[in-house]
């Protein structure tokens, strides 16, 4: 599978020959093209036409990160997976209400059912999280019952709540707590970790639609005006707790990330670029592990997850195979 | 569907003798996981062998390989990773020849397998013409479905590029 290049350091990425090179003060290397799915950059880079030119024509997606690791905005190159059929698909499941409020509420199904099951692992390790994973699954019902986006956004929103009470017991950590969720700027350590975790899971489900026939512009749960990416928002709920919250929860557990990871600064709290580091990197390692996929009978990565939940849509929206969101077993 | 875009091409003759489901897939520009490695492989077999000649003659909805114009006429080649779909190679290849008998070019056509070192010529005879001709039509019949046939598991799933789509 390709690789995803992070880029941490400041310097110049350009094209060079037939291939990627990244130069620096402290010194020049050549990255294989071919190799690289996509790019996270984070730090000071300058990059030209010329690469962005390059990067288009091998499908190559850039996303930038702010100084502070907030995500900026990606380099989308043109389309170069098109069908018409799927596209008119996809506009007529928006356009058409029901079948709209059929597909998101598939996907709120999806992220509560597995963040009951990020619960229940916890219940299983000792931590007092029952009166969570019941007032989550209380409300996994209810979903059906939904006539409209806003309640079921709502309705999410009310186990997200449910779920994020967990945290402080999971984590049980006193410089962890969680409070509230905050966000821009997050108020806490843990919220900056969210953030930051959440906002990397969007670029990777981006990457994934870009390698789809799907249009990261239309989504079903989060409201589209046709200007902004939301696609790949519907899809990261689903894989945001079984990916980012249990990362985060791993992170903190084996204490490679603490207090000490943190800046705080004016704008509110940072992570530190060693803590940044370190996050991307385990994120990395999780996103390659793989599992046996029974009906296809290889092994699948987490990241190959990720794109499997967009063939099934896919399917969905062709008529052949209703949507069933993902729920990790474990 | 937009009627103008409904054409069997070379591709669907050599996947219709793989895989139906791909047929229509294919002739809906649902293209396969193209970060597949015998995607690749294929996608580098194309670009990077027989440099001394002449790539892609665009004829209809068709694309073929490589061409040459020699002494006897215009040579047509079809490039495969392997011999092992050699009879549907045949009829892809059959398929241009025929698409350019149309257009009142005689071709003779060649399929080109590089990694074997190795090349077969295809001439087009009224038998061959004849099964092209009820291939066409049954391509057509499958493309105005309005959904993909089914996926059926057969071993070409193991290393097709759309088996993760099929069985996801």
């Amino acid at each position: 599978m390709k690789k995803t290049l992070y880029i941490f350091s400041s310097g110049e990425l350009s094209r060079k020959d037939n291939t990627l090179f990244f130069e620096t003060e402290e010194g020049r290397r050549f990255i294989p093209v071919e190799d690289t799915g996509e790019i996270m950059i984070f730090g000071e880079v300058t990059v030209n036409k010329r690469l962005l030119e390059f990067l288009s024509v091998k499908e190559i997606m850039l996303h930038f990160f702010n100084y502070h690791g907030y995500y900026m905005g990606s380099f989308y190159p043109r389309e170069h997976l098109n069908s018409g059929f799927m596209t008119l698909r996809q506009a007529e499941h928006y356009l058409d209400e029901e079948r709209r409020l059929n597909i998101a509420k598939e996907f709120v199904r999806g992220a509560a059912r597995n963040i009951r099951q990020v619960l229940k692992y916890y219940h299983g390790r000792e931590k007092d999280v029952a009166r969570q994973i019941n007032a989550v699954e209380n409300l996994i019902a209810p979903i059906d019952e939904c006539k409209d986006i806003p309640t079921l956004m709502a309705l999410e929103g009310n186990i997200r709540d449910h779920y994020y009470h967990a945290f402080d017991e999971i984590v049980g950590n006193p410089d962890f707590i969680f409070q509230e969720r905050t966000r821009r700027p997050p108020k806490n350590y843990l919220n900056t970790l969210i953030s930051f975790g959440n906002s990397l899971m969007y670029t990777i489900c981006l990457s994934e639609i870009y390698k789809t026939h799907l249009d990261p512009r239309i989504g079903y749960l989060h409201s589209t005006n046709f200007r902004r990416f939301t696609l790949n928002l519907d899809l990261a709920e689903i894989f945001k707790p079984i990916i980012v919250d249990r990362l985060i929860f791993s992170l903190l557990g084996k204490k490679m990330i603490t207090k000490k990871s943190f800046d705080r600064v004016t704008e509110g709290i940072m992570m530190k670029e060693k803590a940044r580091k370190c996050f991307v990197e385990n994120l990395d390692e999780k996103l390659k592990t793989t599992i046996k996929h029974r009906d296809i009978g290889r092994p699948v990565s987490y990241r190959r997850l990720i794109r499997l939940e967009l063939y099934k849509i896919e399917k969905h929206l062709m008529g052949e195979k209703e949507y069933q969101a993902f729920v990790a077993g474990w | 569907m937009n009627a103008r875009e409904i054409n069997v091409s070379g591709t669907l003759v050599w996947y219709y003798y793989i895989c139906p489901r791909e047929v229509w897939l294919i002739g809906h520009q649902i293209t396969a996981d193209q970060d597949d490695a015998n995607v690749s492989l294929g996608r580098f077999i194309q670009d990077y062998t027989y440099p001394r000649e002449r790539k892609e003659l665009a004829v209809g909805q068709s694309k073929m390989d490589v061409f040459r114009v020699t002494d006897e006429g215009l040579v047509i080649g079809e490039v495969k990773k392997s011999s092992k779909f050699k009879s549907s190679a045949r009829m892809q290849l059959a398929f241009y020849l025929s698409e350019l008998r149309q257009r009142g070019i005689e071709a003779r056509g060649e399929l080109r397998f590089p990694k074997e070192k190795r090349k077969e010529e295809v001439v087009l005879n009224e038998q061959t013409e004849r099964e092209l001709d009820k291939v066409c039509r049954e391509i057509l019949r499958i493309l105005y479905l309005p959904a993909p046939p089914e996926p059926k598991k057969i071993s070409f799933c193991r290393r097709c590029a759309y088996a993760e789509f099929c069985w996801s």
